[in-house]
Parts: C-alpha cells; structure tokens; sequence
C-alpha cells in the first residue's frame, strides 16, 4: 500500500493527483505552471492539497519542459563532429520549406554552422571502414569547441548504425582531450538508418541534456529536504516511465511526456471499464489531442517534428494535435466561411468572457451563451475569475452573427459545429489512416473542454459510447500514476527475409530483451511482471515505408513472412506475391507492469451520493432552449442513469448529454454515455 | 436553383472540411503503398475531387505538389471527353491518361480518373497521380535531354479506360507494363493509386449518405464561387496596369541559344492577364512547356504570393491567359517536354517579377529556379536489379518581405523530399562524397537569399548511366528591390583527366565509370532589397558562419570585417564601424528594380 503522486507540468497548468492506497483517499490540485522554476508550481501544487516531500512513496513526473525549451531554444550549446563533407546535413534537412505555399520560412538549428566540424573517416553502407577515422581531426576539431565555449559535443558518423566504431573512437579521443564534456554518439542513442533524422534526433538529446540534469538534481535535492529517499520518475513520450537517469540520458524521450500520460490514463480507465478498442480525446484551453487505442495498446508512432527540419525519432505514442480548444478563436475568413481556429485566446487574454483583453469569439464563449458552461462558474480557484456572458455574446455577435446573417444563439451553434466538425475529422482521419473504422471504438474524452463536446463527437463520428472519466480534469497527471514502466529498443536489420540468419536473428531478439530487462531491474521501480513485444517494420523490397508487423514468438522465418503477408492485408486489402519481403527493423518493447490500483474505491469513498439535481437551467440544443437538469457528479452514485438534455458539474469541468444522449455511471465512477443514432 | 439558399454556412464550412479529409486520405494511401521512391521518399503525386460537369477541382489534397494544382483539372476533363466519345462513363470505370498536351506535366505521371455514381446519375469525379520512376523511351527515368519529340521521353497514353465496369483491362495493362522498366513495382505504383480512388469513393458516398447529393452540389458550386470572390478581391489591391517581364531558359540542350520568356502581366480591375506573346518559338530540345503546364505554372506563382486562398476551380477564374502555340510555352504535340520543369522554374519566375513589380511587399525575390533532375540508372553490381534514381535538385529561396531566404528548399513547383545519403547508399552503387551549404551562393539583399546546396556522387562500379536536365546557369536568380542575383547552377564531372563539364553543361548524358565522380552546384536564391541596408552585425554573422566571404561582405554589402585572433587561438571577423560606414557612404546606390528589364546573361 503505497501513498502515490503524480503530477503533470503542462504549459499553462500544473496538476497533481494524490492516492492514499491504504485508504483510498485521492487528492487533485491544479496550480499556475511557473515557467522560470516550474518546481515553484510543483510545490504549489502539493501545497494546496497539504501534501509534503515525505507523504510520499512514488514520485512520477510528466512535463512540457523539453518540447518548450527546444521550441525556445533555450538548451545548451553544443558542438558537433560528423564525417567530411557533411557538417550542413542538420541544417539542410531533407530539401523542404515549412509550408506547401508561401516561400519563406525561418531556420535555426540546433547546432550553429560554425560549431559544426567535419573530420576525415567514412564507413560504406555495411558499416566497412573506407577511410579510417583520423584522430588528428577530433583533436583539432575539440580545440576548437573547447575554444568556443561547448558544453556537449554530438558525434554522427555516415553509417554508424551499422558500425560504431568510429564514433565510440571519437568519443574516447574527445574524454582524454576534456573529460568535462557530455559526448552522444548517434548510434547508441539511435542505431538506424537515415543520418539527418539520426542526427537531428542526437542534436536534440544533447541539447537538453545539460538543463534536464540541473531540474532533475534540484528536484531530487528539494524533495530530500523535505524526506523522500527515493528516485523521482518520468513519464516518457511512448507512456511507460523512467528513472530519472534514464530521463537524464535521453531526455528527448520526454517530449511528449504530458500528452502520452493522458493517454495512458485513458486507456487504462477504458480497460477497467471493459472496453477494447477507444479513441482517447483530450480538449483543453488550445489543442485537441487524439490517439487510437485498438485492442487496449495505444497507438505508437516513431517520429515527429519538433518544429521545421527539427524531426525526433524516438517511439512515442501517436498523439495527433490539432488548434482546437476552449479558447480556440471564431472568425470569417476572407471567402465567407466560419472558421474556428487554429488561433487560440489561450489562458491570457483568454475567451472574452474572461474580460482580460480578449475581444475575440472564442469556443468557450459559445458554450457559455448556450448555457452548457454554467455562468456562475468561477475559474480554477486561485483566479477566482467569474465569467462574464454578455462579453462573450457581444463578440460572438460582432464576428460572427452579423457577418453570417445568423442570430446570436444559431451563431453560437455555428461555432460549435464548426469546431466539433474540426475534432470529428481529425477522429475519423485517425482511424481511418490506421485502416479502423472509428464507429467501432468508444471515445474517452477528458481536458477542461472535452466532456463538453464528447455527446457531439459521437454523433458526428458516429461512435456509440463515450468515457467521461472520474477526473478529467487532471488525467495526464493520474496518467502518471498508472504508467507501467516502459523501454523500447530499435536495431536496423536491413535483410530480405530470404537473406535473414534466423539464429542471428533470435541472438539479437534476446540481446536486446536482456538489456531492457534489465534496465527495468537497475531503475528498481517495483513492478509486478516484465512483458516483451516484438514487432518488425517490414515491407517490400523497393517500398519506402514500411508496415509494423507483430512478430510469432519463435521467430521462424516462416512465421514471420506469414505474419507480413497478413499485416500487409489487413492495411491495403491485397499482398503483392513474388517480390521479396524486406525486414528494415526490429523493434523491441520491455514493460514492467505495476499492480494495477482500485479505482472503484476511490468512488465510494466519495460523500453525499444523492443522484438527484442540484438545479436547473435553459440550455439551448437543436434550435430552442430546453429547461435541463444540472447534477453535480460528486453526488452520482455508481448504477446512476440519466437522459439527456442534462448537464453534469464538477470543480473543473462540465459534461454535457445531448437530448439524445443517455448517460449511466459505472461501477469505478465513469459516466459512460450512449448515443442514440438515428 | 440557387446555391445560396440551399446551403448554410455552417454546412458548407463541414463539407469543405469533409471533402478535404477525403483527398488527404487518398494522397496518404498513395504515399505509403507506392513503390516509386519518387512517390514514396518524394511524395510526388496528387488525389482531388471534381466538378461532375465542368470537371473544375473542388478540392484537392492539401499537400499535393503544387505543379498538379490544375494539371488535374484538365486531366479530368481530358478524360470526361474521351469517355463522352464512348457513350459516357459506366460505374466501376476507372481512366487512364498522362498525355501532357492534354493534362500537362509530363509522362511519368500516370493519371487515373474515377467517376462515383449514385444510381445512373455521376456525382462527381475522382482523380489521382503518382509519378513513375520509369516510363519506358529513351532515357531511364523519363528526362531525356537528347529528345527531340515526345515518343523519345516515353511511352504515351491518351485517355483509356483501365477498369471497364470495375473489371482491369489486364491486356492493356500487360502492354504499358511490357513498355517501362521494371514493370512489377510499376503495378505496385499503380495498384496504389487505384487503392487511393476506392477509398476516396467510399468515403465520398458516405458523404453523400450523409448530406443528400443536392446539398454536396450546390456546395460544391458555393466553394469555387467564394474562391473566385477572395482571388477578385485579392486583385482589386493591386494597383491595375501592364508589368512586363523578361528571363530565360539557357538552351535547349541541342541549339545554343536562349529561350526567351517574356511575361506582360495586366492587373485590370479584378482580373488579370498573363500575356506570352513575346516569348521565343518552340524548342527543338526538351524544354517546352504545353500551354496547360504554362497555366498551372502561373497558378502556382499567384498562389505562392496569396496562399491564403483556397484552391478550386474557382480561384482561377478571374485570370486570362494568351499563350501562342507560336511560343515554346504554348507547345503542341510532339515536341518534346521532359525538361519543362526548367520552364515551369522559369515561368514562375517572370510572374514573381512582375509582381514584384505590382506588390513589392508580398513578393519574394527570385529562388533557385531549376530543377536540376540527375538520374542514374544500370544494374546494380551486387544485387543484379536494374535500378533508376532521380535526384532532384534543391537550392536556395529569395529573400522576401519576411526575411532571408532558407536554404535547401525545395522547387516552387514541388515539394519531393530528397532522399538521405545513407538510403541512396543502399541502393545505388555510388558514394556520396558531399551535402553541403554552397558558400557565397545566396544573392546579396537587405533580406539575404539562401545559398544553394552541393552534392557530389562517385561511382563504385563499372557504369552508371547519368542523364542530368537542369538550367539557370547563364540566367541568374534575380533579386529585387535593389537586391542581387545569386550563382549559377553548376554541374562539373571528374575523372583521371581532370574536371569536366558536359556540352551544355546543366543538359546531357554520360556514363560515369569506376572511381568518376560528378558534382551539382544548384543555385541560391536573389536577394530582396538594397544589401547596403542590411544590418552590418547580420553581415558579421553571415561571415562567422559562412554563409558569404570577407570580399563579399565588402563588395556586396560595404561591410568591413578585420580578422581578430582571440586569446583562444581562434582567428575570427570582426566589425569595423568606422570602416563601414566610410565605405556604405561611398559606394553607389544599388540600382532599383527596372520594370521589363529585360533578362541579362552573365
């Protein structure tokens, strides 16, 4: 029985959740993200709840700090040495421009040109020493950085993937010349092919290496003061957590830490609540977030863009973001079509209900002149910010009912459908994209926003059942607690299936496992089981993209063409017999499983379940106001069932059933709603 | 009846949305089953929905290469007429075409055409490409600088049907297939385009199920209505009059002389005219342009300077187009066409230039401007497969109203991605030696154009047929506002006798043996505004980097730098004021841009 927290720096807000295992108490907090010393808001955050350094056992930690610093560029400087006749690769990109029309664009690497320095050395694509590495040239190159003030060198070699031995030569030349420096080597953060994707991925790591460090040690210190002995962990970008040396050394495995910890929440409610295949849709102030969980496993995805010609090749979950959000802005565009995003009012000036300076009509302020967000609502309690409808209808009228021609309530409707239109797409583009229909899955929404919106999605989408958990409010941080332990390990293989030496094959699967075993050993995170996943990318020889292929356990070249040839179905409808099958990778999961947590407790734990209203007001649905009944969610008792139009409150979030909508609480506190389709 | 009251804003705004999620799909599943690196690694291909009638682009995918942008369009109609010839389409149809007389580009982009019915009635047309990296005729890959009519670059299909009633023509198909080279992952690339047209069918009658076939038509018709309202707009803040501009194409590869193109663009109210009258007679090389491909390459250009507007057959109506067949833009069959990226590049060019002209503050300076295609094809030593590799080149942008141009991007007309060196290694028996900044190569300007980019190969084995179709070598990237061309294009071999550079220089063919090598220098981008009034410290840290010389930083911006030795060792520049300003004071004004300065030849 353990005293977990977890908590969630995001950009705007920091949240915490808190559970007593022994008795079943759970705290949540929010409080104002800190950007300069984000640990000010951390402590905030413990401090409204009362809950100090050594009321605690598990310490686990998602944040947006690494995408904000790289997207501020605010990391250390670094050097890099690479092969002769390379040093532009991580500028030059893959030929490019940040936007399909419109020829400008700005760009500014990681690494400056002139820390850039090549050396003479070159290995062929089998990782064949052509010319050998020519120490003189690292020496001369170190003098140079060491004289420009780095305090991290990336070395890259063309190749290295397939033989590192010029880049571990390097390194040990560059910790005799200055033992100070923090040295990566791009193949043993990422041993795969494709160099500037490589590159790119190491000049990242690197660049946030120097400043996770400093946090993490003056986290730990602080939280030693205050008595907790142990490891402070991290949520990763593919869900799982780490240690805190493990986050140190591959700190761009945090990228995105917040987002994946939601989603990890969710699907872990959704397969307590019985469902297999869900969509997990996170609505907050900005962006909407979505990612497709089929058969309990979040979907995972390889690479993103940090910004333009700023790729990161780490296994993250695949979380698709688009501008919409409560403080998503409304406005004509210059064809006469309403739009709704991607600019968003964010937190400040906020929607112009807030009356902090936003004029413009945001998604909040049509929620609130429909009266689906309650008017007396007051803003996370520190704010103590009471909304203002009539600032809300004033711009909504101005941008947009008077130009549509629209009064102010079918206005308002616009707005909204503009922008469930906008979400439901990206939902269907998801699915789809992945060969899923999103009609078979249930939606799990949560955010401050996305309760709000889910009865809607549904219809659009045409998805039968929605997950409103218990706290959607902070999920990413109760995402945290839930996380299982999670490595993943990537090895280039580069083999037509005919070519594969299967007993090489399975020394390099059992490699591969005992290392993330144990790695999940050293970190020392109790867990209960170690799991492995084996999946290849694999394709045809002469395609470019590759299909991710769930690997048979004995490994048997049989097996494996077999699973190809199914997986290969399944995606495009047809297999192309004859042409050679190539594995280009072999990609290796280790999860620790942590005990699972009774969530059903919490529930009962909670106090006055009435089940009855606590009021009732006029929300407008379908053209006319309804008088709708308003429930407190604190006071629904498991087995409750309601029928839309009804609203549900709680302190940072409302839930709306539409009037064909019902709603029925399970038995772990979820609201599960159920759409009727025509 | 009319649009407007059948459909309200709101629905209109979804099934934009909609439509556009359709077309992003089909580009996606294209994208991911091709074969063709080209489409694969280069995303070279286009998915769209269109007009059932007019056969207009209602919607295209949001990230199809700009060059399709109304390439499709025609090609739509191309094949609505052929299938009218024979009594109509029939449900299950699915079209064949990459006549590029009649559907612009050129042969390698195969198109195919889908029409979706509902009952008897046709409720729209589905289009989708993907380029081949193989098209068969007399040079792997499909550039052919030695062509001197269209049956050398390739094979050419008029419009035909390749599914009769959802049956594949398998006939049909073993006779293209027999003609291209490696035909099996041919079929792949074709196998997957008709993949992308099922699906977009499927999800566009889902559409229809959902919104009712009236409702999808007027909204259709409202969508390029209000496109042509915002580009009227747009044009009405141009100041109206007559903008003459004039830039070249260096040679055709056969004829050494200039291929003149001479652009007058009339801005009259809310319409505009795109007059080519002037420009030079039809090449005997490949460099010619069909008029539809003239077309879209105006298209492109406006909508790189206006890229808020949404693409349909809407926005373009406002425009107007005289393009002889007299002129080598205005080409008719069989010149030969597998260099008209060349002229497309140049095309652009002289719109960015009159427009610069028109609205100096949203236009940028000239970029790189070619192409500059390098194909290498043979039988690879190990494996024994016949393999064909374009590399396309990049280069520098201008600089614009916003800033510096970037460098390394890629064409105006495109947006392929270049392969990386280690792939290209794995499957081509060369080395890549370089991938570097061209220094010095971006033109001066107080906003600076970004330099070009170097590549050089070496073959590791006994032949590699190189077939190499670039330009703008002798006519420079121009700048604007006082600002200055960048270099040249450059493409220079080696062997044991030493470098070398072809006939034509950015246009022929070689095979390149064991241990030779051959370099591409692919142009920077103009400048944008007087150099004389950019901030000495960027000159400074332009300098540091290396992105220009000391010498250039004096003679192009007056900028002085000294070298510094500092205490580490290091030799570095450092800025003399004084000096700098003596020498700005003393250097003459940088000539303005001169309206129909005709191109000049360095």
């Amino acid at each position: 029985m353990a005293k977990l927290l977890g908590i969630d720096v995001g950009g705007t807000f920091t949240d915490l959740f808190y559970l007593d295992e022994a008795t079943g108490r759970v705290s949540i907090s929010k409080a104002s993200t800190t950007p300069g010393d984000l640990s000010v808001g951390l402590f905030d955050a413990m401090g409204h709840i009362g809950v100090s350094a050594g009321d605690i056992d598990l310490f686990i930690h998602g944040t947006t700090m690494a995408t904000n610093a790289i997207i501020e560029r605010k990391g250390a400087r670094c050097g890099l040495i690479t092969t002769l006749g390379f040093r532009d690769v991580l500028e030059l990109g893959r030929r490019d421009r940040p936007h399909l029309y419109g020829l400008h664009g700005v760009q500014e690497p990681l690494i400056p040109r002139d820390l850039r320095l090549e050396v003479r050395e070159r290995l062929d694509h089998r990782g064949e020493v052509v010319e050998p590495l020519d120490e003189s040239d690292v020496l001369e190159a170190a003098e140079i950085l060491r004289a420009k003030g780095v305090e991290a060198v990336v070395v890259c070699f063309l190749h290295s993937y397939a033989n590192p031995v010029h880049e571990r030569r390097a390194k040990e030349v560059l910790q005799g010349f200055h033992p100070g420096w923090l040295i990566t080597l791009s193949a043993e953060l990422l041993p795969e092919l494709y160099e500037f994707e490589r590159l790119s991925t190491a000049a990242v790591h690197t660049y946030l290496q120097p400043m996770v460090a400093r946090y993490v040690g003056a986290l730990k210190q602080r939280l030693a003061e205050g008595g907790f002995r142990r490891d402070v962990l991290f949520v990763q970008s593919n869900g799982g957590i780490m240690s805190s040396a493990t986050a140190c050394q591959r700190p761009a495995n945090l990228a995105r830490s917040g987002p994946a910890a939601g989603v990890s929440a969710a699907s872990y409610l959704a397969r307590l609540a019985g469902f297999d295949n869900v969509i997990s849709a996170d609505m907050g102030g900005t962006s909407f977030d979505v990612c497709l969980i089929p058969g309990g496993r979040p979907r995972t995805t390889e690479e993103t863009n940090l910004g333009f010609r700023l790729p990161l090749r780490v296994s993250m979950i695949d979380v698709h973001t688009i501008g919409a959000g409560g403080g998503s802005i409304a406005w004509i565009d210059r064809a006469g079509i309403l739009q709704v995003g991607p600019e968003s009012a964010g937190a400040d000036p906020g929607p112009a209900a807030y009356r902090r300076g936003g004029t413009r009509p945001t998604v909040t302020d049509a929620n609130l002149v429909l009266g689906r967000i309650n008017p007396g609502f007051v803003l996370g309690g520190e704010h103590g910010l009471k909304m203002d409808p009539d600032a809300a209808s004033r711009a909504i009228e101005a941008e947009v009912g008077k130009p549509l021609g629209l009064a102010l309530e079918e206005a308002a409707t616009a707005i909204i459908r503009v922008a469930n239109n906008n979400m439901a797409g990206r939902i269907r583009v998801v699915s789809v994209e992945r060969g899923h229909d999103p009609r078979d899955f249930a939606l799990v929404a949560f955010g401050g926003a996305g309760p709000l919106h889910a009865a809607a999605l549904m219809k659009d989408v045409g998805i039968g059942r929605s997950l409103i958990p218990y706290y959607p409010g902070v999920l990413c941080a109760l995402g945290c607690v839930t996380a299982d332990v999670r490595h993943d390990f990537v090895r280039t293989v580069m083999r037509s299936l005919d070519e594969l030496d299967p007993e090489g094959f399975r020394a390099m699967v059992r490699e591969t496992v005992a290392d993330g075993t144990r790695l999940i050993q050293d970190e020392g995170v109790p867990v209960e089981r170690v799991d492995v996943l084996l999946a290849a990318d694999m394709g045809y020889e002469g395609q470019r993209h590759n299909i991710r292929v769930t690997l048979p356990p004995e490994l048997s070249p049989e097996g494996i063409t077999a699973a190809f040839a199914e997986a290969y179905r399944s995606e495009y409808k047809q297999t192309l017999d004859g042409l050679p099958v190539r594995l280009t990778t072999l990609r290796v999961t280790v999860l620790g499983l942590r005990p699972r947590l009774d969530i059903g407790s919490w529930v009962a734990a909670g106090s006055a379940l009435t089940g009855i209203p606590q009021g009732r007001r006029a929300v407008y649905f379908d053209g006319r106001y309804h008088d709708t009944p308003v429930y407190a969610r604190a006071a629904l008792p498991p087995g409750s069932e309601l029928a839309g139009p009804a609203i549900v409150e709680q302190a940072d979030c409302t839930t709306v059933l539409e009037p064909d909508t019902t709603a029925r609480v399970d038995r772990l506190g979820n609201l599960i709603l159920e759409a009727r389709h025509p | 009846m009319n649009p407007s009251t059948l459909v309200d804003p709101i629905t209109l705004a979804v099934v934009k949305g909609g439509l556009e999620q359709i077309v992003d799909e089909m580009d996606a599943i294209i994208v991911r089953a091709a074969f063709s690196p080209v489409i694969s690694e280069q995303l070279d291909r286009a998915s769209g929905v269109f007009h059932p009638r007019t056969g207009e682009v209602v919607a295209q995918g949001r990230l199809t290469l700009p060059i399709f942008m109304t390439a499709m369009q025609f090609s739509v109609q191309a094949a609505m007429a052929a299938a009218g010839r024979r009594g109509g389409f029939r449900p299950g149809d699915i079209y064949i075409l990459n006549n590029p007389y009649l559907g612009g580009t050129h042969l390698p982009d195969v198109k195919l055409v889908m029409p979706v019915f509902q009952g008897e009635e046709i409720l729209a047309l589905l289009a989708a490409c993907g380029h081949w990296n193989d098209i068969g005729g007399s040079t792997p890959g499909g550039f052919a600088p030695g062509a001197t009519e269209i049956h050398q670059e390739g094979l050419l299909i008029n419009p035909v049907p390749l599914y009769r009633e959802g049956r594949l023509q398998e006939d049909l198909l073993g006779l293209l297939l027999d003609n291209v080279r490696v035909p099996e992952e041919r079929r792949g690339d074709l196998q997957a385009v008709v993949s992308a047209l099922q699906v977009g069918a499927g999800r566009y009658t889902d559409l229809i199920a959902r919104y009712g076939a009236d409702t999808i038509n007027a909204c259709f018709d409202e969508l390029n209505d209000r496109s042509e309202q915002h580009m009227r707009a747009l044009i009405r803040e141009i100041p109206d009059g007559t903008y003459l501009f004039e830039d070249a194409v260096d040679n055709d590869g056969h004829v050494a002389s200039p291929l003149l193109v001479h652009l007058a663009l009339t801005v009259a109210g809310d319409r505009m005219t795109f007059d080519f009258t002037r420009s030079s007679a039809p090449a005997r090389g490949p460099v010619n342009l069909p008029r539809k491909t003239c077309i879209a390459s105006c298209q492109i250009a406006i909508k790189h300077i206006f890229p808020e507007v949404t693409i349909n057959g809407g926005c373009f109506r406002p425009f107007d187009y005289v393009i002889p067949p007299s002129t080598f833009v205005g080409a008719e069959y069989p010149y030969p066409i597998s260099g008209y990226l060349e002229s497309v590049g140049r095309v652009i060019s002289v719109v960015f230039g009159a427009m610069s002209q028109a609205l100096p503050e949203r236009t940028p300076a000239d970029l790189f401007g070619t192409t500059g295609v390098i194909t290498m094809a043979g039988t690879h030593p190990e494996r024994g497969n016949y393999y064909v590799m374009l590399f396309p080149g990049a280069g520098g942008y201008g600089g614009n109203p916003q800033g510096d141009g970037l460098v390394n991007g890629t064409t105006a007309l495109g947006a392929a991605n270049f392969p990386s060196v280690e792939s290209v290694e794995h499957r081509v028996p060369v080395r890549v030696e370089r991938l570097a900044i061209r220094d010095g190569s971006g033109g001066a300007g107080r906003h600076r154009g970004g330099c070009g980019t170097a590549y050089r190969y070496r073959s590791l084995t006994d032949e590699i047929a190189v077939a190499v179709l670039g330009d703008r070598r002798d006519f420079l990237p121009f700048g604007v506002l006082g600002g200055k061309p960048a270099a040249g294009a450059d493409v220079v071999f080696g062997s044991r006798e030493g470098e070398f550079r072809l006939p034509f220089v950015t246009k022929g063919r070689r095979n390149l043996a064991r241990g030779e090598v051959v370099e591409y220098l692919s142009p920077g981008g103009g400048g944008y505004g007087d150099p004389l009034e950019r901030d000495p410290e960027r000159v400074l840290r332009d300098a540091v980097l290396g992105y220009i010389s000391r010498e250039q930083a004096r003679e192009d911006y007056g900028v002085v730098l000294e070298p510094r030795a500092g205490s580490d060792g290091l030799v570095s520049w450092t800025l003399d004021r004084t000096a700098t300003t003596a020498l700005r004071a003393a250097l003459p004004d940088a000539p303005g841009a001169v309206p129909g300065h005709p191109a000049e030849a360095r």
